[in-house]
């Protein structure tokens, strides 16, 4: 049963990805990165038990906490004060970002293939999407014109290199995991505050705005 | 504890301090005697290890060998100097009512949390770790890139944090990569990632993941360390930090982003032979050094071509090390070091006149310096000829040693391209330079400049100066010795 749970949640992990990219409420788009991180919990949780691995369980736990409630609500709070609250009309048009997904998708998989474990089974899913999800949230990040949205697409990709984490070892050491955790949040912390200043000074996060410095 | 534990303790008790809401000379006075300290345990340690021993903490998680004692000892001496000018950058500023108390607070917890940062990088003997320590180095210098909170330090804090978040998810995932490639054979605690173990079963791991590691981690670091095409945060950066952070970025961390390069480069070595990441870093090297020709040649800003100039520095050292061979790989390393000492002279003074012309602009500084600053500007041309590599100057004799190596192994065409660029590159930063210091004065350019006085920030870039000039002549034994295992490490893995 734990396979299909897996490759069911992971799976889902892409969804939310490739709804990101139609999507162009900071809300929604919110929303979704938080049921993201609730998905790579899943999938955490369902090899822990399924492989035994006890120290997956704190993994999911911090995942769930900080990533699909924490960072959130924060990042919610955020939208909310500066009071912007859609993405205007993004560096490419809709059907044609999805459809650049779609292509994305293709070269993950391809890749997945080359890894030992990569070739069948759960695995070769897991790295799959992993490795598309990771290329579906670079191109959010160079295509999106408003700060918060390329915080989320960095987040995205964050989400998924742990779920390549996930799929090709058992998990890095809980110590490496902690401190990667505690960079997060800082990082998102130190996020916010620049987008807030941001805001302040130039009433927008619009930062295709930001063109000064060339040369 | 530990020597090397106080080390890293240091630096962090000096954040929390400066934390705290004080008096102005308070505040100077725990920021300069807590990093003095830490540049004085740096060097015990960096003694330790040179009396034989090897200096370890937390089951060999940190650990101090060749390179790490010299990486230490490199960026506690550059958070020492820079606090040091920050200290009369700091001064300048408050008699121009530039800084509120709140600011003054911000850079002193987070110029010592940067040194923390560096320090924990050259120390880290884990792949995990030494990920975590180039975050935190990111975290805490990205305020004192919005230090001034102008429109375009906001522009260049967001592009440094995006650029740089996005180079460490790729070093993340290669690391991730790394750890996999080595599944079933370290086991799966903490001390899996410890460099010395990828070290010792080089042979057993898995070479595709392998590679694909490799190449996100070199990607990723040298996100950091400013290689060229992943350079484009650092001009921006630089131009818009405050001086005394600026030198903490362009010699401390690049060092510490150099000794994560190192790392990475020699796991590779040992398993897939010299060529692979040898290459790449020959490769990225290579287009840092051509990447800022043109860019030095048109600059119009004088802390954005020392940028560029940094850009080539690190591209020099890539090129050394990817050239491989001892000589090249001896000349990298002395390289970085003739480089410590000699960067902050032309950070402290371009400083300097950035301050007394209330920009970094050239044209809003006008030609012909010399004759209102004459001790900055008088110091800015001596920088110069350091960093352009001119003889006797010290840079010369380690570019020639990478020149030597790389004429003399397989590389010939790449060495060849590289000298004429570096022979470009020495033309146009003079050309810039020697223009804006000694050309004459435009009659119609009226800038409101303020007279330069012996100020404390003066003081420290001729001491700055006074270190480089000794150094190109006398490297005293010690250190030289670091220089030597460092190399020892690189060439032999050992």
């Amino acid at each position: 049963m734990t396979p299909n749970v897996v490759i069911l949640c992971a799976a889902g992990m892409l969804v939310s990805a490739y709804l990101m990219v139609g999507q162009k409420s900071l809300f929604t788009t919110i929303r979704l990165y938080g049921l993201q991180s609730l998905l790579l919990a899943t999938v955490a949780v369902a090899m822990a038990i399924s492989d035994a691995r006890p120290h997956l369980f704190v993994m999911a736990t911090m995942t769930t906490l900080l990533k699909g409630v924490a960072i959130p609500l924060f990042l919610m709070r955020v939208v909310d004060r500066i009071g912007i609250h859609r993405e205007i009309e993004p560096f490419l048009n809709v059907p044609a970002s999805l459809l650049a997904c779609l292509g994305l998708t293709v070269v993950g998989y391809r890749v997945s293939t080359g890894f030992p474990e990569g070739t069948v089974g759960v695995t070769h899913h897991v790295l799959g999407i992993g490795l598309s999800t990771l290329m579906i949230g670079l191109f959010l990040m160079v295509t999106r014109k408003k700060a918060i949205s390329q915080v989320l697409a960095l987040l995205t990709v964050e989400n998924a290199i742990f779920l390549i984490a996930l799929g090709i070892t058992s998990g890095m050491p809980l110590v490496v995991e902690l401190g990667i955790f505690f960079d997060v949040i800082l990082a998102v912390l130190v996020l916010g505050i620049l987008v807030r200043r941001i805001v302040d000074r130039f009433e927008s996060m619009d930062v295709s705005r930001l063109s000064k410095l060339k040369g | 504890m530990t020597l090397l534990v106080w080390t890293l303790v240091v630096p962090l008790l000096t954040a929390a301090l400066g934390g705290v809401r004080a008096p102005r000379k308070v505040e100077e006075l725990v920021i300069v005697s807590g990093l003095s300290v830490t540049f004085g345990l740096c060097l015990a340690t960096a003694w330790q290890f040179l009396n034989g021993s090897m200096p370890a903490a937390f089951n060999d998680a940190l650990r101090v060998d060749g390179l790490s004692a010299l990486v230490l000892v490199l960026c506690g001496f550059i958070g020492l100097l820079s606090a040091s000018y920050g200290v009369g950058y700091m001064r300048r500023n408050d008699a121009r009512g530039l800084v509120t108390p709140r600011m003054r607070q911000e850079f002193s917890v987070l110029t010592p949390a940067y040194v923390f940062a560096t320090l924990l990088v050259s120390v880290s003997n884990n792949l995990g770790i030494l990920w975590i320590a180039v975050e935190l180095t990111t975290l805490a210098s990205v305020f004192l890139v919005a230090f001034h909170n102008r429109d375009t330090s906001l522009e260049a804090a967001w592009k440094f944090l995006m650029l740089g978040s996005l180079g460490l998810g790729f070093a993340l995932l290669g690391t991730v990569l790394l750890f996999a490639s080595a599944q079933g054979v370290l086991g799966e605690d903490l001390s899996a990632l410890h460099w010395t173990q990828f070290m010792a079963h080089a042979s057993q791991l898995h070479p595709f993941t392998l590679r694909l590691g490799v190449v996100f981690a070199l990607i990723g670091y040298g996100t950091k360390a400013g290689l060229a095409p992943m350079h484009t945060w650092k001009p921006d950066a630089y131009r818009e930090a405050p001086s005394p952070a600026g030198v903490m970025m362009a010699v401390g961390m690049m060092n510490a982003a150099l000794y994560c390069l190192l790392r990475v480069h020699l796991i590779s070595k040992a398993a897939l032979g010299p060529d692979f990441s040898g290459g790449l870093l020959l490769t990225l090297g290579l287009l840092s050094v051509l990447v800022a020709v043109p860019f030095i040649l048109i600059q119009w800003n004088l802390k954005r071509l020392l940028a560029y100039s940094s850009i080539e520095h690190i591209g020099i050292m890539a090129v050394g090390i990817g050239l491989g061979g001892e000589a090249a790989v001896f000349g990298a390393l002395l390289h970085m070091t003739y480089h410590t000492f000699a960067k902050p002279v032309a950070f402290f003074s371009a400083g300097t006149l950035a301050q007394l012309h209330r920009s970094s602009d050239f044209t809003v500084i006008g030609q012909g310096t010399l004759g209102r600053a004459p001790i900055a500007s008088g110091l800015l041309l001596l920088a110069a000829l350091f960093v352009t590599g001119s003889p006797p100057f010290s840079l010369f004799f380690s570019e020639m040693l990478i020149l030597r190596a790389g004429f003399m192994g397989s590389h010939v065409i790449a060495t060849s391209v590289f000298l004429g660029a570096l022979v470009i590159l020495f033309c146009g930063f003079a050309y810039q330079i020697g223009r804006l210091v000694l050309g004459d004065r435009d009659p119609e350019h009226t800038s409101t400049v303020d007279p330069e006085t012996l100020d404390w920030g003066v003081g420290v870039t001729l001491v700055a100066a006074l270190l480089a000039i000794v150094s190109t002549f006398y490297l005293p034994g010690p250190l030289l010795g670091l220089i030597r295992a460092a190399a020892a490490v690189v060439s032999e893995g050992a």
